[in-house]
């Protein structure tokens, strides 16, 4: 019972929160119903039993990514000009009917293009009954030093190569003296 | 109530809130929020299949690491976005055309 109200409350919370980011003219409040979504995933996470995917969920993307990305909105926020060069808005609007139209057709065709790939490998598999839900805490931990080693490893350099990277980019040029 | 089913069909959701919002949007940013939604629908696949066919650990670790790729292309995207900015002053996707011409 507290099992299904928990996924129905993330279904609706993470779905709407999607269609939301969809509609919303507004790019703040776009990134607040992605958080939105994002916390209704990780209710569904935590209703099959994968608490601590839903406890990093939470931590790295309402903690992490959400806030960098209404850092930057706000960052890109003011320009002096409205229009560029090419007569386009440097701010622009979250497109209007027309894109948004265009671009949920094009999605659907295409999701329902990968559906009938995928169909013989959806309706052929053999559903376990769902079982008790054990805590995964330390059967990740002893998975991730043992069989999944390389992988955990080559994602820290990754993660060290996505700072280095990122704080070069976006690092203010200093002027040149020629 | 708790399916399979149900969680593909969530997860079809998201792609395709995902997949319009990159398509229709003009701003850089309102992108990568696009490009999440995406990311987040393939690791609620994995955990979904993890628990209901095969029932092991191996989908966790799989969404585990989706999440953190997520995390650096947040990072690193932010970062050119806002160089970006820096050089031209604007988040529109059709500045970018330097090479172009």
């Amino acid at each position: 019972m507290f099992a299904n109200t928990l996924f129905l409350l993330s279904a609706a919370l993470t779905v709407g929160g999607a269609f939301a980011v969809l509609w919303s003219k507004n790019l703040m409040h776009a990134c607040i119903y992605l958080l939105a979504s994002f916390f209704g995933v990780a209710g569904l996470y935590a209703v099959i039993g994968a608490d601590f995917l839903a406890a990093t969920q939470m931590v790295v993307y309402a903690g992490g990514v959400v806030i960098l990305m209404l850092f930057s909105v706000m960052l890109t926020g003011g320009s002096s000009e409205k229009i560029n060069r090419f007569g386009l808005e440097k701010i622009p609007a979250m497109g209007n009917k027309k894109t948004l139209f265009a671009a949920g057709f094009a999605s659907f065709v295409a999701a329902l293009i990968v559906l009938k790939i995928l169909a013989q490998f959806i309706k052929h598999y053999d559903a376990t009954p769902m079982t008790a839900n054990l805590p995964t805490v330390e059967r990740i931990g002893v998975v991730l030093a043992t069989d999944h080693i390389l992988a955990f490893e080559i994602s820290s350099v990754l993660l060290l190569g996505a700072l280095i990277g990122a704080a070069v980019i976006s690092r203010p040029r200093r002027e040149k003296n020629d | 109530m708790i399916s399979l089913g149900s969680y593909l069909a969530i997860s079809f959701a998201l792609f395709i809130c995902g997949v319009a919002v990159m398509i229709a949007r003009k701003n850089i940013i309102a992108i990568l929020l696009g490009i999440e939604l995406i990311l987040n629908s393939a690791a609620l696949n994995f955990v979904a299949y993890t628990k209901f066919v095969n029932n092991n650990i191996d989908g966790h670790i799989m969404s585990l690491f989706i999440i953190v790729i997520a995390a650096c292309e947040a990072a690193v995207g932010l970062g050119i976005v806002i160089r970006f900015f820096q050089l031209r002053e604007s988040v529109h996707v059709d500045d970018a055309a330097q090479l172009q011409n």
